[in-house]
């Protein structure tokens, strides 16, 4: 259908929309005319894509020079290829309502791993095998080497992508991974090399948070994307935890030995390339006299993404003369990897500030603030002289870089612990130094910059407010919408209590206690027997879902549960649970049912989708809170209240509440699926928790349905499953549209629904 | 008779059927009996119509035989020759009791099938009872036409027989019971047995292995319910338990199962995130590697604990379904075998798993409630003159009504237009005002009160509609018995043209004439 959002002709692939997604489109097309940045909430399978993408492309056709690319980022492969799988059906739709051959270009990048093509490369089966393999292949000196040296192998799809791949741009159409490596095997090109090359001319972008959020990656890769972009992060939830992790460092005692020795290769090569070739020594010499300018330049004119690891200041100065010459340079981070190693030698935990130490460091080795700042520079400057074949090999060094860099360059937003071992095994020495970073908003800053339009978005975002604070920007539209159901096709029960009247919760008190765990056992049995197909559980942390399974064994609770429904278990090994989840969807699929034992926060809770009978009921046991006796969280929460004036708890709550959130989502993806959401725990009764959950859950929650007992909860899911269990009929008006069917024409029909779209949904 | 044709199996004369003497005929697929005299049989049952027999106890007067047939009915023989008379009823009787089982499954058979297209189909559900229930025609005549396609085809279904699963439990049912001196005592059953078996196919070569000739079946028990195997949360199995090497072998097995790798690339963890953080990058750090260790002693028994319900339950599954994957098992394994030649199929993406993997990513973007449903297919109405089919054939008058040409015409004209229309999308009207004149052109509206088209299955409620639905579909049935009688070529078609079918008309004629004066006393 068409529609009209406030002036602009929207075309829609669908005969019907929802409300929400109507309204969704009105708030993203004001975020867009305001040429500013927005966060929006809305459930899962209500067609959040398909509105983003309707309206996004359909402003994209309107006003082609005021948004002149659509960056989409996601978080997994699969959500990367649904995403290009509901452009394409919109493609489709746009070519057949107008006639006209889609002129746009929309295409999915994602890592090596998954785009060579390459017949010994794409066999490894490790993401970083496949980078390290691909760049001794496609490395520049190497290809430079295969002149004088016909045997140099090289990659052949990459020799032939840069001899004629860049001629003609990649045509317009809609490319998923398969249709790339399809069209780079007919070409004979590198897919992946095409891929990163027509990004900087598609219309269209999806691909992974990574390659914008991690300075590392997104200095390669999305450094030149117009500045006209609208920047759209989906299942945006975590975004600050992905941020935070591009920035933190984690320095343990074999990285500083695998530092030694790749110090120890780099003198060995420096040594060599000096009897040989010092010419080349002596010209990067000269370069980094004259220092970054061209990157100054380039920042100054907006060519370039900012990077932040590559702070502003050392962009107007030469590197300083101490590192110039690369064997003082070597000396220089001989010095700096001692000192790390004196300091790795710690009795107890020490946490400290940036500047504290920056200022030890300068006493202890007398290394300044300045030279620190340039070392990542200064690195990737010498490895590409010294023509490094497998930059794999080097990320030690590579880190350690890094991590000078950021320790001078900021003094606020990041904190250095060194735990000499582990909390849970304080027998065994395990040294480790995090450098850890607390402010999401350093990584994502550049973003909010650069781009026009940055849309953060996903089925739980509640409450909204909080993540313009944590990642500091000001948004122009805020929303959360909420699912208009044709049936209540959700159903959120909180169980307080056993039978028994044990309060049941996972709190730290009470979580041995085999009272609780008992109860928790009976709730999952006496579901076990009354929901068809599957069940998915998920607990707090995988220490306490080890436990609990353990004491339900002794009693022999699982025993009577596998009378009900097969039970599989997550594991920490992702190939293990990969398998275990696909024979728990057998067991859903072949009608015997199952019961899905997870983690909170674990991979399972954030990637897997359980629609229709693969999730009818999904059992959250307790508050999933994050660890919190960790050091670094501590630190951070902090941070949070010091800066943003976020109070310890309500942060902790919100992250717990958001995770329970994802969790219970997980079941419902549509209008047509439904399920059960049992919170068993009493404190989500109380109404900082509740009020923390997505609008479109916390309205479902009855006062009735909030301190239940296992009985009571069990009662309730029957009359609920049994409801539900009716075949769905869809409400629509039909008489009217039959009729007006037969007497026009489908034209007049969608001009119908364009004018008046409230009254036909 | 064509059937006279038939082998006859045994003869009985001097038998009485409604006090009249006759002789009883027990042919190859029907029994029948035929009054002194005359050459055709006036009763005939074929012997899948028949439930059951029964006899007259042995001390009565008479000797009799009862038939009792599916549909309620009975058909009793008395047999008559008084020296006889018993041994005749017993050779009946025999030879009916050979036949009968061989007929009964397939009238069984075509009893479920009956039902089953009665279940399926709630038209024909509701066809019988309107025919059949009601007598305006014998099941017989109801089924006649409708089954012959049905013997044809045996239902493929009933070939291969679905095999029973396991109980995921079956481990749990054995239940060890003391049994009062410092012992257990576990009661197995062959079913339980059998599961093990099926679930374990390690422990039944070890039992293949060692029974009868090292052990006796009850010491292997005793040893399996023993050993570590069985309580499989202590970890440390001994080497001299038998079943240590069965544990190997289901690591193993779950190590093959975990390595084959996932079909469906949703579910797969390993390839779900694009890129990693590369190592020292991130927050969590990094779980230490040589973890077995410094893991406790308890904590690595609960990781046996959830490994063996994986496992378990893996093969409990497969032992479900093995037999249908064991060709797909052998082709994933020659395909598997094929990558090493890795050149040669370097050319071929692994199409089964991008076919498995678009489909799931179809499903998974499919929003059914917001298409249109898909309508159902109707047979459509070829008129050449439509305006005779609308207006019936009228006098002709000088009357003056659009013809249809008019509004064909007009409705192209609509059309046009509509095609070339293009929206000012800034002004429009608002939606409350659209959605008023939505109403108004809607059927019902202050515009649309003259369409008479839509008003007759909007004024007439439902369940009148639905009645003479039924109505009318049974009087069609009925017709179309009617029109298959002709051409009349056979006595047995006159008969039935004459006889019977037009008692049923009339009865089926006065059925609505009955619905039709009750609907109008109810009106009025």
């Amino acid at each position: 259908m068409k529609l009209n959002i406030e002036g602009l002709l929207v075309y829609f692939p669908y005969d019907y929309i929802y409300p929400e997604q109507y309204s969704y489109m009105l708030e993203l097309k004001r975020t867009l005319d305001a040429k500013g940045h927005g966060v929006l909430e809305m459930p899962s399978g209500t067609g959040k894509t398909i509105s983003l993408l309707s309206l996004i492309v359909a402003y994209q056709k309107a006003f082609p020079l005021d948004v002149t690319k659509l960056i989409y980022c996601s978080r997994t492969v699969p959500e990367i290829e649904k995403v290009v799988e509901e452009l394409r059906k919109l493609m489709e739709f746009y070519a057949k309502e107008t006639g006209e051959v889609n002129n746009f270009l929309a295409l999915a990048l994602s890592s090596r791993k998954n785009l060579c093509i390459h017949p010994e490369v794409s066999s490894l089966r490790f993401g970083k095998e496949v980078d390290g393999k691909c760049h001794s292949l496609t490395a520049s000196y190497i290809r430079a080497q295969r002149h004088s040296n016909p045997d140099q192998p090289v990659c052949r799809f990459y020799e032939e992508f840069d001899a004629v791949g860049r001629q003609v741009p990649l045509p317009a159409g809609i490319y998923n991974l398969d249709d790339l490596k399809d069209f780079g095997r007919r070409k004979g090109w590198c897919p992946y090399y095409l891929a990163r090359y027509s990004i900087l001319h598609a219309n269209i972008v999806v691909y992974s948070y990574h390659y914008l959020l991690d300075p590392k990656i997104a200095d390669l890769v999305s450094k030149e994307l117009a500045k006209k972009s609208v920047v759209v992060f989906d299942e945006a939830h975590n975004i600050d935890n992905v941020c935070i992790d591009s920035m933190s460092v984690n320095i343990t005692r074999r990285t500083l030995d695998r530092c030694q020795s790749n110090v120890e290769t780099l003198q060995h090569t420096i040594q060599k390339i000096k009897d040989t070739d010092a010419a080349k020594l002596r010209e990067e010499y000269r370069r980094l006299v004259e220092g970054l300018k061209e990157a100054n330049v380039a920042r100054e004119t907006d060519v370039y993404l900012a990077n932040p690891v590559l702070p502003d200041e050392i962009l107007q100065e030469a590197v300083p003369g101490s590192i110039r010459t690369a064997e003082h340079f070597l000396g220089f981070l001989r010095r700096f990897l001692e000192y790390l190693k004196s300091r790795l030698r710690v009795h107890h935990v020490v946490q400290e500030s940036a500047p504290q130490f920056l200022k030890d460091i300068f006493e202890k080795v007398c290394i300044d603030r300045k030279p620190l700042r340039f070392c990542a520079e200064r690195l990737q400057s010498l490895l590409r002289t010294l023509e490094i074949a497998d930059i794999a090999d080097f990320s030690a060094v590579t880190l350690i870089s890094n991590f000078a860099t950021l320790v001078s360059t900021y003094s606020l937003g990041f904190t250095i612990i060194i735990e000499p071992f582990d909390d849970r095994t304080p027998t065994i020495a395990n040294p480790v130094l995090h450098f850890s970073c607390m402010d999401p908003s350093i990584a994502i800053k550049p973003v909010f910059q650069r781009f026009q339009s940055v849309v953060i978005t996903s089925g739980t975002l509640s409450p909204l407010d909080i993540y313009p604070k944590i990642l500091d920007f000001r948004p122009v539209t805020m929303a959360s919408f909420t699912m208009t159901l044709a049936r209540t096709c959700l159903c959120p029960l909180i169980v307080g209590r056993g039978n028994d009247q044990v309060a049941l919760s996972s709190k730290f008190e009470t979580r041995e206690d085999f009272a609780v765990i008992r109860n928790y056992g009976n709730l999952l049995l006496e579901m076990s027997a009354i929901v068809p197909d599957g069940i998915v559980a998920f607990f707090t942390s995988y220490v306490y879902m080890e436990n609990i399974v353990a004491s339900w064994y002794e009693q022999g609770i699982l025993e009577n549960i596998q009378r009900n429904k097969l039970i599989f278990i997550e594991t920490q090994d992702a190939a293990e649970t990969s398998m275990a989840l696909e024979k728990y969807q057998e067991a859903c699929e072949n009608g015997r049912g199952a019961i899905l034992l997870s983690v909170a926060r674990g991979k399972v809770s954030e990637g897997i989708d359980f629609v229709h009978h693969f999730g009818r009921a999904v059992i959250m046991f307790g508050v999933p809170y994050v660890y919190t006796q960790s050091r670094i969280l501590k630190a951070r929460l902090e941070y949070l209240r010091d800066q943003f004036q976020i109070r310890e708890n309500d942060f902790l709550t919100f992250d717990a509440m958001r995770h329970a959130a994802q969790c219970v989502g997980r079941a419902i993806r549509g209008k047509t699926d439904y399920g059960l959401m049992i919170f068993a725990d009493k404190r989500y009764a109380r109404a900082d928790k509740r009020g923390k959950l997505p609008r479109w859950i916390q309205e479902h929650i009855s006062d009735g349905s909030l301190n239940l007992t296992v009985d009571e909860t069990v009662q309730l899911s029957k009359h609920f499953l049994r409801q539900m269990a009716q075949p769905f009929r869809q409400v629509k008006p039909p008489d009217r549209r039959r009729v007006s069917l037969r007497v026009t024409s489908p034209r007049l029909l969608s001009l119908c629904r364009r004018t008046s779209w409230v009254c036909l949904c | 008779m064509a059937s006279l044709s038939e082998e006859v199996l045994l003869v009985v004369k001097k038998v009485r059927q409604r006090k009249q003497d006759g002789t009883l005929y027990l042919m190859a697929e029907r029994i029948a009996w035929g009054p002194e005299g005359k050459d055709r049989f006036t009763v005939s049952h074929p012997y899948s119509d028949i439930r059951c027999q029964k006899i007259s106890p042995d001390g009565k007067a008479k000797v009799q035989l009862q038939l009792v047939l599916h549909t309620g009915e009975s058909t009793t023989f008395h047999f008559a020759n008084e020296s006889t008379a018993l041994k005749d009823r017993e050779a009946a009787k025999e030879l009916l009791q050979q036949l009968l089982p061989k007929f009964k499954k397939k009238a069984n058979k075509e009893l479920e099938e009956k039902n089953r297209m009665l279940q399926e189909d709630p038209v024909l559900f509701q066809l019988y009872k309107d025919l059949v229930v009601s007598q305006v025609i014998s099941a017989e005549e109801f089924w006649a036409n409708r089954l012959g396609g049905l013997n044809n085809s045996e239902p493929a279904p009933c070939s291969n027989k679905q095999e029973v699963g396991i109980s995921g439990a079956f481990l749990a049912d054995i239940r060890p019971q003391t049994d009062g001196c410092n012992g257990l005592r576990y009661n197995l059953t062959t079913d339980i047995i059998e599961s093990i078996f099926r679930t374990y196919p390690a422990v039944k070569q070890k039992y293949s292995e060692n029974v009868p000739h090292s052990l006796t079946e009850k010491e292997f028990w005793t040893r399996f319910f023993q050993s570590h195997y069985f309580h499989r949360d202590r970890i440390n199995t001994g080497t001299q338990d038998i079943f240590s090497e069965c544990a190997k072998q289901d690591e193993k097995g779950l190590m093959s199962l975990v390595n084959k790798g996932v079909k469906n690339p949703l579910v797969d963890l390993l390839s779900l995130e694009d890129k990693t953080l590369d190592e020292g990058y991130g927050i969590k750090q990094a779980l230490p590697s040589t973890s077995n260790t410094n893991k406790t002693v308890k904590e690595s028994s609960n990781a046996a604990i959830i490994k063996r319900f994986n496992h378990h339950s893996a093969m409990v599954l497969a032992a479900g379904s093995r037999k249908n994957e064991v060709p797909a098992d052998q082709a994933s394994e020659t395909s598997s075998t094929d990558g090493n030649s890795r050149d040669s199929d370097f050319f071929q993406p692994p199409v089964k798993k991008v076919c498995v993997f678009t489909v799931k990513l179809q499903e998974a973007i499919e929003y059914e409630d917001l298409q249109r449903e898909s309508k159902q297919k109707t047979v459509a109405l070829n008129l050449k003159k439509s305006d005779r089919y609308a207006h019936g054939p009228v006098p002709l008058q000088s009357q003056k009504y659009t013809t249809s040409q008019d509004i064909i015409n007009a409705v192209n004209c609509i059309q046009h237009e509509m095609a070339h229309y293009k929206p000012n999308l800034t002004q429009v009207m608002s939606s409350t005002a659209a959605s008023s004149a939505i109403a108004a052109l809607s059927p019902g509206g202050v515009l649309m009160q003259g369409g008479a088209q839509q008003a007759i299955n909007q004024m007439v409620p439902s369940d009148i509609q639905g009645e003479l639905k039924h109505l009318y579909v049974a009087a069609g049935e009925l017709l179309r018995h009617f029109w298959s009688c002709f051409p009349v070529n056979t006595s047995f078609l006159e008969d039935k043209l004459t006889g019977h079918l037009e008692e049923m008309l009339q009865t089926a004629y006065s059925k609505f004439h009955i619905w039709q004066t009750r609907r109008m006393m109810r009106k009025t």
